[in-house]
């Protein structure tokens, strides 16, 4: 539904998006995550078509955004970062206005009443924008993108400013626009990304540093398996019935939180599958009269793979930005 | 174009700014004709249209500046620019939008023409040509107001940069009269609003001089939406 080829944009002095190439299917729901100035908003900006590419080519449902400004605007719903909301109109007469500049085709009045119920703000509808909150300022912001029902929308920092509750909210109601619509969401916020989106793009410098889903990228990045453990017993049989079991590459013990249970961290050799080795540990514990308290797969949380990626690891001796293996490759 | 007409048309009423424009013009120019016509005893009109002129160089530029320096300002230029709304089509609409509101502030002058054909001896064509000229002349100095106001986010610059430009166009139409050169004076006089302008005060209607100011005007709006075409490609 979107491809985008070596998207790049410079400014005087700066790059600001460097060479980023993907692909988004109808219907997926990708998630565009970086720190601030990482160029996620700039990316989304070109695909919206409100700033030029300096070089690449942006194609939404096999239309170029160069070629067919109009016919591609058509298709998406952009949400800015900054809801482009007229404090001097009522709900109602900003969607309407949205709809007329849209110069859509459907039923005005049941288009506006299907995005007011989608955002809940049927109630706010003759309200004045400027006399509504943060939360509602921004659910209107989305109604505005979804107005002439577009294939593709577009969501920058969709929940930045709002709180916890509207937080909750605004995710529930990407999650259910998700079901219709292409989307494409931009977020420095880790558990944001990974609570709603199929597939994490991570973004450094204007780079893409890696195009996968958020437990393909914990799995890939996150190096050695680990095992978290609390058995009941002695540390040191333990520790020795531990490293006897085949697939264990080593035992750390983590002491003890609870009388006569004691923890340990366990680590996998490379090439064995961790469910396996879990087993066998169970096994071996309980024919020595020790018994599992409890026993988790430790696997590498978002946050560090993250700041993994984003740290300059990633990055190869020629400046080009490492990809870890997923859709953006396999798109080629 | 007619979304971005009419949203800037209701703008301008739902905030002080069409009011005031209105307020300001229509008691000023009514005091003059006041002065002039009726203590004056008086049905020639063409003194008001020369006071109109330059009330226009000072309150156009209040007109203007919010254009697109609010839009900027507001990110709301984000929706207008990723709609599949053409940009000719917004530069169009504003333009409309603001002219609209001068239109109507003429409107009520006609006021003047009632008045004068009760009590005085009313000129048909002198009044049709003034009334030609200065919607003319204002359509050029609001598409003047818009280009300013497509370079910058603040208002307040608009405004004094649209001020600004207007005082160096009048100084050009006084260069151009007094140009010792006449190749000079012909060069300056294609850029000077107000020299064309006389002669519709003189009674003179000029067609040509109604298609300078059209094509100016069209100019200017071409040179916008070259402006915001060019934020895109920055």
């Amino acid at each position: 539904m979107i491809e985008v080829r070596d998207l790049t944009k410079e400014y005087p002095g700066k790059t600001a998006v460097d060479g980023v190439s993907f692909t988004i299917s109808r219907g997926e729901t990708a998630g565009l995550l970086g720190a601030n100035g990482a160029g996620k908003s700039t990316i989304m900006n070109m695909i919206a078509g409100y700033t030029a590419m300096t070089a690449g080519t942006v194609r939404v449902d096999g239309l170029d955004i160069l070629e067919e400004p109009t016919a591609v605007r058509k298709k998406i719903g952009y949400l800015p970062e900054l809801p482009p909301l007229y404090m001097d109109m009522t709900v109602e007469e900003y969607l309407s206005f949205v709809y007329d500049l849209k110069k859509c085709r459907t039923n005005r009045a049941e288009d506006i009443r299907q995005a007011c119920g989608a955002l809940s703000i049927a109630d706010v509808r003759r309200r004045m924008i400027r006399h509504l909150s943060k939360g509602y300022r921004q659910r209107v912001g989305f109604a505005q993108a979804l107005i002439g029902n577009p294939d593709v929308l577009i969501f920058d920092e969709p929940t930045v400013g709002l709180d916890p509750k509207q937080i909750i909210e605004i995710r529930k109601v990407i999650r259910s626009l998700a079901k219709k619509h292409t989307i494409i969401l931009s977020s420095h916020i880790l558990s944001e990304v990974q609570s709603v989106c199929d597939r994490i793009l991570v973004m450094d410098q204007g780079r893409l540093v890696a195009d996968d889903s958020a437990e393909n990228l914990s799995g890939r990045v996150g190096g050695a398996k680990k095992i978290c453990l609390r058995v009941s017993g002695r540390e040191e049989e333990i520790r020795r019935t531990l490293l006897g079991v085949n697939g264990v590459a080593a035992v750390k013990a983590e002491g003890s939180r609870e009388p006569e249970i004691s923890d340990f961290i366990v680590t996998v050799e490379n090439g064995q599958s961790d469910g396996a080795v879990r087993m066998l540990m169970t096994k071996s514990l309980a024919e020595q009269g020790m018994y599992v308290a409890e026993m988790r797969s430790e696997s590498m949380n978002l946050e560090d793979v993250f700041l993994k990626l984003t740290s300059g690891k990633g990055k190869k001796a020629g400046g080009r930005t490492e990809k870890i293996a997923g859709k953006a490759e396999e798109g080629k | 174009m007619k979304a971005v007409w009419k949203r800037d048309l209701t703008a301008y009423f739902n905030s002080p700014v069409g009011c005031v424009f209105l307020f300001a013009f229509a008691t000023i120019m009514n005091l003059c004709f006041y002065v002039f016509n009726v203590l004056g005893a008086s049905s020639q009109i063409s003194n008001l249209f020369s006071i109109m002129l330059f009330l226009l160089i000072l309150i156009t530029p209040f007109l203007t500046m919010r254009l697109f320096s609010e839009e900027y300002k507001l990110r709301t230029d984000q929706l207008l620019l990723t709609s599949p709304t053409d940009v000719w089509e917004i530069v169009l609409g504003k333009f409309l939008a603001a002219f609209c509101v001068f239109a109507l502030a003429l409107a009520l002058t006609l006021v003047w023409v009632i008045v004068i054909g009760l009590f005085g001896v009313l000129s048909p064509g002198a009044v049709a040509g003034n009334y030609a000229a200065i919607l003319c002349a204002a359509a050029a100095f609001i598409s003047v107001g818009m280009l300013v106001s497509s370079l910058t986010e603040n208002q307040i610059i608009a405004a004094v940069g649209t001020l600004a430009v207007f005082l160096g166009l009048f100084a050009l139409s006084a260069a151009a009269e007094s140009s010792l050169s006449p190749v000079m004076g012909t060069v300056l006089s294609w850029f000077s609003l107000f020299a064309r302008h006389q002669r519709f005060l003189l009674g003179i209607f000029s067609l040509s001089d109604i298609l300078y100011y059209i094509s100016f005007t069209g100019v200017m709006l071409f040179l916008t939406s070259r402006v915001l075409e060019k934020k895109r490609w920055a």
